[in-house]
């Protein structure tokens, strides 16, 4: 299982800021997904039809959750009508002990894999590792980190914050390649290098975009090919997705399609899309004889359990809130300690890996809803921050200062007197440290961050009801 | 081959599932889904529309086929015979200097004499279909071996530009993954406008043919493509970098 | 007091109760929900007698308007009277062009100004043409429009404090586009945002200032 660093936000943050590389990967390489969204969308439709298919999705979806007991039954019976094998891991652990099962049931010495996020919250390749089996990430971004031993730092692109220096570097360590500045040159050492892989493995492990109930499909959208070598080339295929990326209807996967690729890539389409239902028919020239479909829980019945929160198990995952959210753009994805960054990671790592230690998380955010306006299944995740922000509270792991300090906010907002009563009282304290009506730096609990950066006002001598009172003319009316 | 067993913790795992829903009970009836609803006389009514309107509309959905795979990086070709479509076939690959050419063994090369209109400049394509003198395990080594592939596709969506292929005996999956470059030919009357057109045949087809109904196909709608390494924009990585469409008439 | 200067202008019978404190934001934003009810309680209590409601600042117009009715979803004594005051509140400029149906108020002032667009008035409101209808309606002014003119300054409440250093890195991003403008003030319908901005250009030395909207709706006004 990766660390979980949840708890370490704050500095982690503060460490990016002043990182000039994650710097340089968060601004012109950004402004390109955000751009590229805007264009894909435009280009095929006003601005009412894109928000009405969003509307559209978000119901499916939600139809999707409520039921997904249903679904879920549905995808089971129809995988194993064609001939798949469909498996329910509680864990982290189960879903590991579940992999390494089929592995050593085929005698799998090598596992080549495509993008899964559920994989990487499980651990699957350090497991792997430990018993005797090579794993070897075939999604370029992914293969980066593997060399690197990272963790993703965005949803789509696991590796934009490494230059074309360090890739070149490690791949000069790991593959033993001459260096390069060229980036097509460096593609083409990594192609060659996994195209071996693809030819030897045993095993294909995939991940899941969607999963139709109604046939029992999984719907792979790749850019690259991985995918489909992943999904065709060895002799078992295992697809791992998190319960939650079901879609009812095969007729619903256009509307999806369309959301995704704009949302993630800005595309119209990605390159490949795979749809996988079972194991190849006997007939066919190649493809994998045995398929096996992992379902996993590993937390996401918390975010289930509650009203509120169980929107979050709509995302289909295509970064746009990463890529839009004006506090991620400045910290990056590692500082978010776990798997999923930027807005829906501040939601969902900490129900996933637990509230307590992840209590920064949801606090992470200005509220701004720049996340909400683009989100392809429309959830509300600023309504989700300040659930889970309620939450923490409810449950006593608040930060004890900004208790106190909200306390006497409380106490001091009960009547006009006590109000001005407080303000005298700070100005009182800021006016000897103030230099033309402003102070530079403030020590104070709480509130004393401020002044790192910006200088405070003191608070005017007579205030606005003073002003009212004496020289407004007064009075209720 | 015998339906593999159900999970021994599904039961317990839908459980509880159930109850973080606050439902006691599994839900029996099907979903008051719109499109799941559709019984299959509703939606054979559909798909007789669906054809109806894709034959009508043949001329505007090939323009809108051609102008989003210029789009989406294909090279596109028209040709208005088998015999003009294999031409073209044939000039792409003296251009391309590939000497390893593999193809699939679709019906519609019985019409497009590719293999002749190779022969004339060198060496006919591979077959990547097994028989009685090739074996399925040379299938990979040939494929990887290759350096352009000519494929047959069962559809192509104008919406998205994307060639709809099905694996099956004689149509490999690494016939149109493996070699670096690729040649679709597609028949206009392949042509599909829309994405949501192909899902409502292939659920036509899953509900009525649910054994015949395929296990695995793909959309191919460009060249592979990779932006992993500084957001810069790269061709081809793991899947043909460069990508042909020949739309013909059959 | 630009905004009753402004307001008495247009011929509207203003009052302050003076009884008011606060909307409760703060507290709803940091999670303490039942403090924040509290202080919520006692603004309906001041506030709703009266035929509108008007607030010179957006977040705490869609603290009333959108969250009073989530904060008393469940007190059903509450709850009607938290939506019938959020339906009678009003961000100024909003009351101004879309109830008073004024375009011009009729001040004159000089030169360049920008507009930043506050996150909760934006997207929360849907508040974005009226302020620059009146911002263009003021003689003499001109509007020159930032880069990410709807980009968020970092304020945000308590995490302008909680995490001061994202907080500044957003605020400077804010404040390039502002001086890229030219414009000699920045002006925005918040007060948070303008005390973060404020604060840091003032901080930096720059000679950009940072005004209220309702301040420059006044200017010139007799």
């Amino acid at each position: 299982m990766p660390q979980v660093k949840t708890d370490q936000f704050k500095s982690a943050s503060v460490k990016a800021l002043h990182d000039a590389n994650i710097q340089r990967a968060l601004g012109a390489p950004f402004a390109h997904f955000v751009d590229g969204r805007k264009s894909a969308i435009e280009a095929d439709y006003t601005e009412e039809s894109w928000d009405s298919m969003r509307e559209r999705a978000a119901a499916i979806k939600a139809q999707t959750i409520e039921r997904l007991d249903y679904y879920l039954d549905l995808v089971d019976r129809n995988v194993r009508r064609n001939g798949g094998h469909v498996h329910f891991a509680n864990d982290s652990a189960h879903a590991n002990q579940i992999v390494l099962d089929i592995a050593k049931q085929h005698d799998v010495k090598t596992v080549i894999k495509s993008k899964s996020m559920v994989s990487e919250e499980m651990g699957i390749n350090e497991v792997l590792e430990q018993n005797g089996i090579e794993p070897v990430e075939t999604d370029l971004g992914e293969y980066i980190i593997q060399l690197a031993k990272e963790t993703p730092f965005h949803l789509i692109a696991p590796a934009v914050h490494k230059t074309k220096e360090q890739v070149s570097e490690l791949f000069e360590k790991f593959l033993k390649s001459a260096p390069t500045a060229d980036i097509e040159r460096l593609c083409v050492i990594a192609r060659d290098k996994l195209r071996e892989q693809f030819a030897k493995a045993d095993m294909g492990i995939s991940g899941a975009n969607f999963i139709v109930a109604e046939t029992g499909t999984v719907v792979l959208v790749t850019n690259e090919g991985n995918g489909r070598m992943t999904t065709s080339a060895p002799r078992v295929h295992v697809a791992i997705s998190g319960m939650e990326k079901l879609l009812p209807a095969i007729e619903d996967v256009g509307l999806f399609l369309r959301l995704l690729a704009r949302s993630a890539t800005g595309q119209r389409i990605t390159s490949y899309n795979s749809f996988i239902s079972g194991p190849r028919a006997g007939s066919d020239e190649d493809g994998p004889e045995e398929f096996h479909l992992i379902l996993v829980d590993n937390g996401r019945l918390e975010l289930l359990k509650d009203e509120v929160l169980r929107e979050a198990l709509s995302c289909i995952r295509c970064g746009a809130c990463l890529n839009h959210c004006p506090v991620y753009r400045k910290v990056g994805g590692h500082a978010y300690g776990w798997v999923y960054p930027g807005p829906i990671g501040a939601i969902v790592s900490p129900v996933l890996t637990g509230l307590k230690q992840a209590k920064d998380l949801p606090y992470a955010s200005t509220l701004c809803g720049a996340c909400r306006d683009v989100c392809p299944v429309g959830i509300d995740l600023p309504k989700l921050l300040l659930h889970l922000r309620h939450k923490i509270v409810a449950d006593g792991a608040g930060v004890w200062a900004e208790r106190l300090a909200v306390r006497r906010w409380h106490n001091a907002m009960k009547t006009r007197q006590k109000l001005e009563g407080s303000v005298r009282l700070s100005r009182l304290l800021l006016k000897p440290i103030a230099r033309g009506g402003y102070v530079k730096r403030m020590r104070a609990p709480v509130v004393g961050g401020w002044t790192k950066g910006r200088d405070f006002p003191v608070p005017a001598a007579k205030s606005f009801a003073r002003i009212w009172a004496d020289e407004l003319g007064g009075g209720r009316s | 081959m015998p339906t593999p067993v159900e999970d021994p913790n599904k039961a317990a795992f839908l459980e509880r599932v159930r109850e973080s829903l606050g439902r006691h009970s599994p839900i029996l009836a099907t979903p008051d889904h719109p499109t799941l609803k559709a019984t299959l006389p509703r939606h054979e009514e559909k798909v007789r529309t669906i054809l109806g309107k894709t034959e009508a509309r043949r001329v505007a959905n090939i323009a809108l086929l051609v102008k989003n795979a210029t789009e989406a990086a294909w090279q596109v070709h028209q040709a208005k015979t088998g015999a003009a479509a294999a031409g073209v076939v044939s000039d792409i690959v003296a251009n391309s200097g590939a000497r390893n050419v593999v193809r699939t063994s679709d019906d519609l090369f019985k019409r497009v004499d590719v293999d002749g209109a190779l022969r004339k400049h060198g060496a006919g394509p591979v077959v990547l279909a097994s028989n009685r003198t090739r074996r399925k395990s040379e299938i990979r080594r040939l494929a990887f071996g290759s350096e352009l592939g000519i494929c047959g596709v069962d559809y192509a969506i104008a919406e998205t530009a994307s060639c709809v292929v099905i694996p099956r005996r004689g149509v490999a999956r690494l016939a149109s993954l493996a070699p670096a470059k690729l040649i679709v030919l597609v028949d206009e009357s392949q042509v599909l406008e829309t994405l949501d057109d192909f899902f409502a045949l292939m659920r036509f087809g899953f509900l009525t043919q649910r054994a015949r109904t395929p296990n695995y196909y793909n959309f191919i709608s460009g060249p592979s493509r990779t932006a992993d390494i500084e957001q810069t924009l790269t061709i081809g990585v793991h899947g043909p970098g460069e990508v042909h469409m020949v739309i013909f008439t059959g | 007091m630009a905004t009753v200067k402004v307001l008495r202008h247009l011929g509207v019978d203003v009052a302050f109760p003076e009884d008011q404190t606060c909307c409760g934001q703060i507290g709803f934003n940091g999670g303490y929900r039942p403090e924040a009810a509290d202080v919520a309680r006692h603004f309906i209590e001041t506030f709703e007698g009266y035929q509108h409601i008007v607030a010179p600042s957006g977040s705490c117009a869609s603290m009333i308007k959108v969250y009073y009715a989530e904060l008393f979803a469940d007190d059903s004594e509450m709850l009607g009277r938290a939506k019938a005051v959020g339906a009678k509140t009003y961000e100024l400029t909003d009351f101004i062009v879309n109830v008073l149906g004024v375009t011009e108020v009729g001040g004159t002032s000089a030169g360049l100004v920008t507009y930043h667009d506050a996150c909760h008035l934006l997207r929360e409101l849907g508040i974005a043409k009226e302020p620059r209808t009146l911002i263009e309606g003021v003689r003499g002014v001109e509007i020159q429009e930032m880069e990410k003119s709807d980009a968020c300054c970092g304020f945000g409440g308590l995490f302008s404090v909680k995490f001061p250093e994202i907080s500044t890195a957003m605020l400077d991003d804010k404040l390039q586009n502002v001086a890229d403008t030219g414009a000699s003030c920045v002006v925005a319908n918040d007060c948070g945002c303008l005390m973060h901005m404020r604060g840091a250009m003032r901080r930096a030395g720059s000679p950009v200032r940072a005004q209220h909207i309702a301040e420059l709706l006044a200017e010139g006004l007799d």
